[in-house]
Parts: C-alpha cells; sequence; structure tokens
C-alpha cells in the first residue's frame, strides 16, 4: 500500500515544484509572484488539448507551440498585471495577477466549455505493476520529466548568458543594471519562463487529470505552499519540498483519510512559517532597507 | 345622386367586413400562457440546465404546433439562472412569477435551490415541478396544500434502489461507498446508511473526495483493505471518471454502481474501456429501441439542435425528465381551464393517464404521492462503446 501512495504522490508532488520553480524565478528576479500559476497550467493543458485532440496535430509540434503560447502569457501577464504596479512600488500585482488568473478561467469555460475533456495518452491506459503496486506509465514518465526540466534549468542558470543574467537580477537590480542587463526584461523573461513551466504541467498532466477549466487552481494554490515549505528563494528546496509535499499528502490520505489531507498539508505551512520564515531550506537574509 | 351614393355603402360594407375580420384576428391572437424555467444555466452544472431547457422546448414546441392551450394560447418558456446558488433562486421564482407571470415553475439540478425556493411557491401559488434536483425533502415536505411535483429520482429512493441491487442482485455483503465532499454526498450517506442498514449489510467505510481530486487511490485503497466485495459511487462525470480510472490502476475489479451523476458530462470519453464496468441509474436512455415519443423527441433535437444521434444528448435525464414535466403541467391547464397556479395545483393532483417519454403515466401524481416517478421506473444502465444501454437486472 505504501509503495502504491508513494508512486502516487511522486506524480503530483514532481509537479507542484515544477509550478513552485515558476514562483521561485519570478520572486527571485523581481519579488513578485504570478498567482495565475496554477491557470497557466490549465491552459497549458487547454491549448496542448486544442492542437492535438482538437485540430489533430502530432503531438511534437503540438507541445511546442503551445509552450510557445505560455511563454506568450507570461510576457503579457508581467506586462499588464505586474510592471505598471512595480514601477509604483505598490503591492496590487498580487490582485492583478489573481483577476487575470480568474479571468482565463471564464475565457476557457466560454470558448472550450464547461467539461472535463479526456486527454489520450498511450501511456496511461494499461497500468504496470511496479514493486506490487499499479502504476500507469505515464505517472512514472511525470517526474522523471520534471526533475530532467528543474535540472535543465538549473543547469542554464549556471551556465548560459541569460541564466546569468537572471541570477545577476536576482542579486541586485541596480548592480545588474550598471552591468548593462536590461533588467525589465530580464523579468519579463523570467515571467516567460516561469509559465512555461507551468504549462510543462499542465501537459503532463492533462492525461491523469483530464482537462478542463478548473484543473489548475488547487495545484497553483498547492504550488505556492511547496514554495514557501521549500523556502521560496531556494530553487533546490522547492525541488524537494514539493515532492516530499506530494508524497506526504499521498500517504496521509491513504493512512489517515482524505479528509484530514488538507488540514495536514496546510498546517505543516503555517508550522514551517512559524518555526522558519524563510522556508526549510531557506536562509535567513537580513531584510534588505 | 343613387349612383353616387352606391359606392359609398360598398365602401361602408367593406369597411364592416374588414373590421370584423380584423378584430376576429385580434382576439385571437390570445395572451401566451406562461412556464418558467429556474435552473443552473452557467457554471458547472450548466450542461444540466440546457438540457433541461431542449426538453422543455420541444415539448413547447409540440403543444404550439397542435394549437397552444385554452383555446389558441401559445406556451411561452421564460428562463432564469441561479448559478446554483439558493437566494439566488429565490429572487428568481419571485421574479417570475410576480413579473412574467408564470403560471409553473420547473426547477433544475440543484437541491439547496429548490429547497429554498419552497416557500415561494407556497406563498405565491404557484405550482414547481422539478426536473432533476432529487432531495427527497422538496416534494416530501410536510406541507398541505403541497405546491412541489417532480418528474426525476429522489435520493432515497435511488440508495434503497442501489443497495438492493448490491445486496440482492450481486449477492455483496460488505460494499464499500465513495462518495463526493458535498452536501449531495453526505445526503446519500444518509440514504445509504438507512437501506443498508435496513437490508442487513454493514458498509466498509465510506470514503470521500473534493472536485477536481485528482487521484482517488488513496481512498479506495483503504475501501479494498477494508474488505470490500463491491464499490458505490455518487460522484459526478469528472471525479467518477478519476475514481474508476484509480481502481483500475490499483488492479482492484469489484463491481461497481453508482447514482447518476456520472451522466451529467462526458464519463464515457473521459474512462474509455472502463466505463463498461459502471452499472449506474437513469430514468430513460435515448439508446436503444425507442417509443413512438422518443423517436419523436430525438428527431426534433435533431431538427433543433443539431445534434446527430442519442450520444450529442448531454446529461439525458435532464431532457427526458423536462419532455414528461412540461406535458404534464400542459394536461393540468387545459384540465384546470385557467392559467390560474392554484388551480393548475389542484389539476396536477387529478391528472388521468398520460402517455409520456419516460412511460405510460397511469395517474402521475396523488395528494399524497408528488414523485411521478418511482422505483419501477428506475433503469439501471452501463455504457458500451460510448453508448448507455439498458442492463437487465432480471
Amino acid at each position: 500500500m505504501i509503495v502504491q501512495l508513494v508512486f502516487g504522490g511522486l506524480a503530483l508532488g514532481s509537479m507542484y515544484a515544477l509550478v513552485a520553480l515558476g514562483y521561485n524565478i519570478t520572486y527571485a528576479t523581481s519579488q513578485t509572484v504570478n498567482f495565475s500559476q496554477g491557470q497557466s497550467v490549465m491552459v497549458g493543458a487547454v491549448v496542448a488539448y486544442a492542437l492535438h485532440v482538437g485540430a489533430g496535430w502530432p503531438w511534437v509540434p503540438s507541445v511546442v507551440v503551445t509552450l510557445i503560447a505560455l511563454a506568450a502569457l507570461g510576457v503579457l501577464v508581467e506586462r499588464v498585471a505586474v510592471r505598471p504596479f512595480l514601477r509604483a512600488s505598490s503591492i496590487a500585482w498580487l490582485l492583478a495577477t489573481i483577476a487575470l488568473g480568474i479571468i482565463a478561467e471564464n475565457v476557457v469555460m466560454l470558448v472550450f466549455g464547461k467539461d472535463a475533456r479526456a486527454f489520450p495518452s498511450s501511456l496511461a491506459v494499461t497500468p504496470w505493476t511496479v514493486l506490487g503496486a499499479g502504476v500507469y506509465p505515464h505517472e512514472l514518465l511525470v517526474p522523471l520529466v520534471g526533475i530532467a526540466l528543474m535540472v535543465l534549468v538549473e543547469l542554464a542558470f549556471r551556465r548560459t548568458l541569460a541564466g546569468r543574467a537572471l541570477r545577476a537580477v536576482a542579486w541586485s537590480h541596480d548592480a545588474a543594471r550598471l552591468m548593462g542587463i536590461d533588467v525589465t526584461r530580464t523579468i519579463s523573461v523570467a515571467y516567460a519562463l516561469s509559465s512555461v513551466l507551468a504549462g510543462v504541467a499542465g501537459i503532463l498532466l492533462a492525461p491523469l487529470l483530464n482537462v478542463s477549466a478548473t484543473m489548475g487552481t488547487t495545484i497553483g494554490l498547492k504550488a505556492f505552499a511547496v514554495a514557501i515549505i521549500g523556502g521560496i528563494e531556494s530553487a533546490r528546496g522547492i525541488v524537494v519540498a514539493g515532492i516530499l509535499y506530494g508524497i506526504v499528502e499521498s500517504v496521509v490520505a491513504g493512512y489517515l483519510g482524505t479528509g484530514v489531507r488538507e488540514i495536514i498539508g496546510f498546517a505543516l505551512v503555517v508550522l514551517v512559517l512559524l518555526a522558519r520564515p524563510w522556508g526549510l531550506f531557506g536562509v535567513p537574509t537580513p531584510r534588505r532597507v | 345622386m343613387r349612383r353616387a351614393r352606391f359606392p359609398g355603402v360598398v365602401v361602408l360594407l367593406l369597411a364592416v367586413v374588414l373590421l370584423l375580420t380584423a378584430t376576429r384576428g385580434w382576439t385571437q391572437a390570445k395572451p401566451p400562457v406562461s412556464v418558467a424555467l429556474v435552473a443552473a444555466m452557467s457554471g458547472g452544472s450548466a450542461l444540466s440546465g440546457e438540457a433541461i431547457k431542449r426538453g422543455l422546448t420541444v415539448a413547447i414546441d409540440e403543444i404550439n404546433a397542435r394549437g397552444g392551450l385554452l383555446g389558441g394560447r401559445k406556451v411561452e418558456l421564460v428562463i432564469r439562472d441561479e448559478e446554483g446558488n439558493p437566494s439566488k433562486g429565490v429572487t428568481a421564482a419571485r421574479d417570475v412569477i410576480e413579473r412574467e407571470g408564470a403560471v409553473a415553475v420547473f426547477g433544475g439540478l440543484h437541491s439547496p435551490v429548490g429547497l429554498a425556493m419552497l416557500p415561494v411557491f407556497h406563498e405565491l401559488k404557484v405550482p414547481y415541478v422539478g426536473t432533476w434536483a432529487a432531495a427527497t425533502g422538496i416534494t416530501r415536505n410536510g406541507r398541505n396544500p403541497n405546491f412541489m411535483f417532480r418528474v426525476s429520482a429522489n435520493d432515497d429512493v435511488v440508495d434503497h434502489f442501489l443497495a438492493k441491487h448490491v445486496i440482492e442482485k450481486l449477492g455483496r455483503q460488505k460494499p464499500g461507498v465513495i462518495l463526493e465532499n458535498t452536501p449531495w454526498g453526505a445526503s446519500n450517506q444518509e440514504g445509504l446508511t438507512k437501506w443498508f442498514g435496513k437490508l442487513g449489510a454493514q458498509p466498509v467505510g465510506f470514503e470521500k473526495f473534493n472536485w477536481n481530486d485528482p487521484d482517488m487511490s488513496a481512498q479506495l485503497l483503504r475501501l479494498r483493505n477494508g474488505g470490500a466485495d463491491a464499490l458505490v459511487m455518487v460522484a459526478n462525470a469528472p471525479e467518477g471518471a478519476q475514481v474508476v480510472r484509480s481502481r483500475a490502476k490499483i488492479g482492484w475489479s469489484v463491481p461497481t454502481v453508482s447514482h447518476w451523476g456520472i451522466s451529467g458530462g462526458r464519463f464515457a470519453e473521459l474512462t474509455g474501456d472502463l466505463s463498461e464496468s459502471v452499472v449506474f441509474v437513469q430514468t430513460y436512455s435515448f439508446f436503444g429501441k425507442q417509443s413512438e415519443a422518443g423517436a419523436r423527441v430525438i428527431a426534433a433535437l435533431k431538427t433543433k439542435y443539431g445534434i446527430k444521434g442519442p450520444e450529442d444528448i448531454l446529461a439525458p435525464v435532464g431532457t427526458a425528465n423536462a419532455y414528461d414535466a412540461m406535458h404534464l403541467v400542459a394536461l393540468a391547464v387545459e384540465r384546470a381551464g385557467a392559467a390560474d397556479g392554484a388551480r393548475i395545483r389542484d389539476a396536477l393532483e387529478t391528472l388521468g393517464e398520460y402517455r409520456g417519454l419516460i412511460k405510460t403515466y397511469r395517474r402521475p401524481f396523488t395528494p399524497e404521492e408528488h414523485d411521478a416517478l418511482n422505483e419501477d421506473d428506475y433503469i439501471l444502465v452501463t455504457w458500451r462503446q460510448g453508448k448507455i444501454v439498458p442492463v437487465s437486472t432480471k
């Protein structure tokens, strides 16, 4: 039973981590997060559905076009809901991004419809038996792709020029500006990247969750919890926290019942905040004034 | 002089004839008989509202094609969206009766809305005819006279139907129940506890899930490890699909019976072949051999809404229940002889035989029984290649 629960938790947990990494990237570069990350997950799934199932495209171009659309969405969110408020040092970006998320959800309801649709995957038809537990191959693919992608993002941050620019902006806007880095543009790139990660999560989850306008809301919320637990400034902390959160959630549901799952999950968030406000893996930094 | 007056007389006569025909035509354009639908037309249950609207519209088109009611008055449908919100339902019910003059109001999927509107119908003396919401208390409310009628299922009766099937037909003694964490789930937990108890069985557990939960393996493992030998499910289509997929994943083959919520969406599409492993309750199936009424309704849906076949009739029970409900109301209006809510209510209780879509109603309602459908009218169905087909339970 425990193996079964861990497999279930692994797939979801790695996706929480992937979405939470998006929070991390924008927070590090601009001290803001896109609270419509959950809806970006949904948009990823819906666009991929429209191209792959609706229009019958092969999956490679479907995925590529979906991710380009998601990058554009990220840029749009930053331009419309974050930049104007950042300039005015207001925290209205918080409400503005939530508002964009709600708009996205309702637009999808209008255009795509209100009922859940199936996203076919040949890997989610026949379950395999692994260590005595049943698991759809697709559920194994999800954490594999997720973790590979997270490693890739980390490498890109360290090895590429754009990645270094992102890290420089995260370190200090002024210093980065002095080095000739276009800070505004870099923040825009961070939003695009964060949306793309959410979109990948959406595409990966679609065959497991079905595609609907509201599929991303809970994931976005839990990913934010994960980002807080892991330490929103610590990418590695988030990855570990995400996977752990998924597994704990699943094991708690299995042994104590689903009624207490959210209670324990979110109680953990509060506990971590009380004990280590900078997150489990974060580093306490003196506040820059 | 005389020659000159002649055309004047002709003109006068012509004018009189014209006036007569004009006023005759005028009196023929009688005011319509208004009926209303107050249901969820938007949000997650919008499909049910649309299905009900279609059933009502097809019936109204038939009635109007025959010349309307009460000697030539056309039937007119007013629709209000209650968004699944009880207080919006109350406002809408008042609005359609007081401002639009509706003489009967049809209700939608949400039981809490039906229950909230109950006092309004009694105060304004206009009958409510439920076409979906199954809460027992809507019709069995202790009021006299009772203005609440229903052409739909009733949770309590459905729970008895399901429990009996599990215990008597399947011969299982340890059912496991999985239901949604909502008032609807709770009302069925009550009903299933009661009826399984009366049939001498003890469910091994009642597991719950929230809307949009992705994986139900944990709940199902708990039921399986508790020794469940049958699975009873109370879910809507998306979550029901996740239950069935999780069940297949953990390799648990167990007879699965379900309430009808899974028929309100695309369950067969979401689960593929697995849909064939679930039996569930319906009041009517548009698949298979159709009665004359069934064929007529499908043909009307094809021309009016462009459906290709019965597989496009989403939320079919909404359409079927509403179709019969509208015709029953029409018969009651004729019997009452007036577009008057209180008299229509009295007439509903004394209607004679009506050959409907779902069945031939010998006596649709009596003063004691305001549910036109009962356990004998429920059918057990399953999916075969994406189509809903009846299962023989004999």
